[in-house]
């Protein structure tokens, strides 16, 4: 117990929740990397970022395009979410209430934001696929939507200049064979969409 | 002859020490011991010596004992120092094992003390001057504090030095006693039924919880935003936060206004709104307001008929690499939602949801907002005294689009 208790440099004193990354949909798409920090089932999980962070929770902003209910049982809904660089695929099933009856409501198209929990899966095809466990999913509107890809681009910015000075980049470099310009070019072609 | 010399050697050390001489219960002290006991002078004198300054709890002048004074702002726990400094402020003590609480101060600084009921020593009075000589100083919760015990010599000391206290930023407080020049900035409802005021203090620097308890004689309120120096205000630490105790302290209104510092600025994206949010209902008790559950139970209070509704919003501001949690008053719910509090009750009484229906309304309105909060951090939550929202700056686009593609 003692020992679990000073489980990694991580654990800071009290109960401290996860922060919600910024991450473009194009650098989500190449993740295919997910951990658990610690043995424990409770630990929690984590997707690794080819830019070099872990996520446990992330927050986007895009344009929902498509919403379809699936299951008869457990009934979920399965939801496409663009920003300008690609697609996230977000799920609300019946784990997660409020966000199923959210998008219930929601009506495409519009701006939503989302707060969920990335998970790596592998299809039936064999392709590995990262989608969102939504935990909650709003109406916003586009001017919150441009703070939003400000705020990633930055966000994703600000981890290509910390690129190799931090373990969990290293990690991501060995991994995903990360070339930062990529992702920085990804970020430039993000913002300039926002010049109308 | 011989023993009338001793007789007055011993009475003028002690009344050294302030305390008043018997001469003829010494002389027949002395007296017995040689004529009776056949014991020598200077042992009787000793021995005499020794037991009056017993008598009046004094320490015998002379010992090993250090008397060199030291400055009251350098005092460190664990050591026995002696001081002299003037009473600036006695308190109630907390308890009868204690004959005086209270604070003593000199040019370089204040500290708190205690004098022993055991110690019986002579009552110190507020506004005069004392030598302390042989005082431990100690700490207690985290503050220095001086122990006045039998071993420790009380002096009255004439002195009309003029004493300022030095004031210090908010800021720079520490476990102790301090003194500031602060604006009130916010007056809370008092959570304990012995308080009798609690809000936020600030100055430039930032801001500090203070509290003033119902004593004896009653202490003066503070009036909201006016800027008063506060001289010699007990800082206590809870939680690693410091909050001020007033009931020690003097504090005169002053002219003038204070920018109070904007304490800590949180921005970000609200990632989390908290059950406890949207339309509350408060204890209608004097003093309680605490927030009743559904069936209008209060924790204290029991079943409430009557209640006051309440706006708040606890959510939690995510700038994606740390999460705080955030408590929004009404006034500043209200700004964000556009919700007012009589829109929030209308909707709660004429929809099926009732309150459910304030708190996904809220939700709706302020899920996914950016937003840049001021305030002070209380137990790991940012009570929030602005809010803004933010908007979408081109400015800061060109810098970013130079930066992404300035490689």
């Amino acid at each position: 117990m003692a020992e679990r208790k000073g489980a990694g440099p991580r654990h800071r004193e009290g109960f401290e929740r996860e922060p919600a990354r910024r991450v473009f949909a194009a650098e989500l798409r190449e993740v295919n990397l997910q951990f658990k920090d610690g043995e424990d089932e409770k630990s929690p999980s984590y997707i690794l970022l080819p830019t070099g962070i872990r996520a446990n929770r992330i927050f986007f902003i895009g344009t929902l395009t498509e919403k379809e209910r699936r299951g008869d049982q457990n009934i979920f809904y399965h939801a496409r979410i663009s920003d300008p660089t690609g697609t996230f695929f977000v799920i609300a099933g019946s784990y997660q209430p409020e966000a199923m009856q959210q998008l219930a409501k929601i009506e495409p198209p519009a701006f939503v934001a989302v707060v969920g929990k990335p998970n790596v899966y592998q299809s039936p095809s064999g392709a590995v696929l990262v989608s969102i466990r939504a935990e909650s999913i709003v109406t916003v509107d586009a001017d919150t939507r441009n703070c939003w890809v400000m705020d990633t681009a930055k966000s994703t910015l600000d981890r290509l200049d910390q690129f190799g000075s931090t373990e969990d980049s290293e990690k991501a470099k060995a991994h995903y064979n990360t070339d930062p310009e990529v992702y920085r070019k990804m970020a430039y072609d993000a913002l300039t969409q926002l010049k109308i | 002859m011989e023993v009338s010399t001793i007789v007055e050697r011993i009475s003028q050390k002690i009344e050294q020490k302030g305390v008043q001489a018997d001469r003829k219960k010494i002389e027949s002290k002395i007296r017995r011991l040689i004529e009776e006991f056949g014991v020598n002078p200077a042992e009787a004198e000793r021995t005499v010596m020794n037991e009056v300054a017993r008598e009046h709890s004094i320490t015998p002048s002379g010992g090993s004992r250090s008397t060199d004074l030291l400055e009251i702002g350098t005092l460190v726990p664990g050591e026995w120092v002696s001081v002299q400094g003037k009473v600036v402020s006695l308190s109630n003590p907390p308890s009868p094992s204690i004959a005086q609480s209270g604070i003593i101060a000199d040019s370089s600084g204040a500290i708190r003390f205690v004098v022993w009921s055991s110690a019986n020593a002579p009552r110190m009075e507020q506004g005069k001057w004392y030598r302390l000589e042989s005082a431990v100083v100690d700490s207690y919760k985290g503050m220095p504090n001086l122990k006045m015990h039998s071993g420790t010599t009380i002096v009255g000391v004439d002195s009309d030095a003029i004493l300022l206290p030095s004031i210090s930023p908010i800021a720079d407080l520490k476990p102790g006693v301090g003194s500031i020049r602060a604006k009130m900035v916010q007056e809370w409802e008092p959570s304990h039924e012995r308080m009798l005021q609690t809000g936020l203090l600030g100055d430039e620097s930032g801001t500090i919880k203070f509290t003033i308890w119902k004593d004896e004689p009653e202490k003066e309120k503070l009036a909201p935003d006016t800027v008063y120096n506060i001289y010699y205000g007990q800082v206590d630490e809870f939680n690693g936060r410091l909050s001020l105790n007033l009931n020690t302290a003097v504090y005169i209104a002053d002219e003038g206004d204070i920018e109070v510092g904007a304490g800590d600025v949180a921005k970000g994206v609200i990632v989390h709104i908290a059950p406890g949010s949207g339309l509350i209902k408060r204890c209608p008790v004097e003093g309680c307001n605490r927030t009743l559950s559904r069936q209008n139970y209060c924790p204290i209070h029991e079943i409430q008929q009557k209640f006051r509704y309440d706006l708040r919003l606890k959510a939690v501001l995510d700038d994606g690499t740390r999460s705080r949690n955030i408590l929004l008053q009404r006034d500043l719910v209200e700004q964000l939602s556009g919700i007012t509090l009589d829109e929030a009750i209308e909707l709660a009484e004429n929809n099926p949801l009732g309150m459910d229906e304030v708190f996904y309304r809220l939700r709706d309105a302020t899920m996914g907002r950016y937003i840049a909060c001021r305030g002070s951090e209380m137990d790991g939550r940012i009570l929030a005294r602005q809010c803004e929202k933010l908007t979408f700056d081109p400015a800061k686009l060109a810098d970013l689009l130079n930066r992404a593609g300035g490689a």
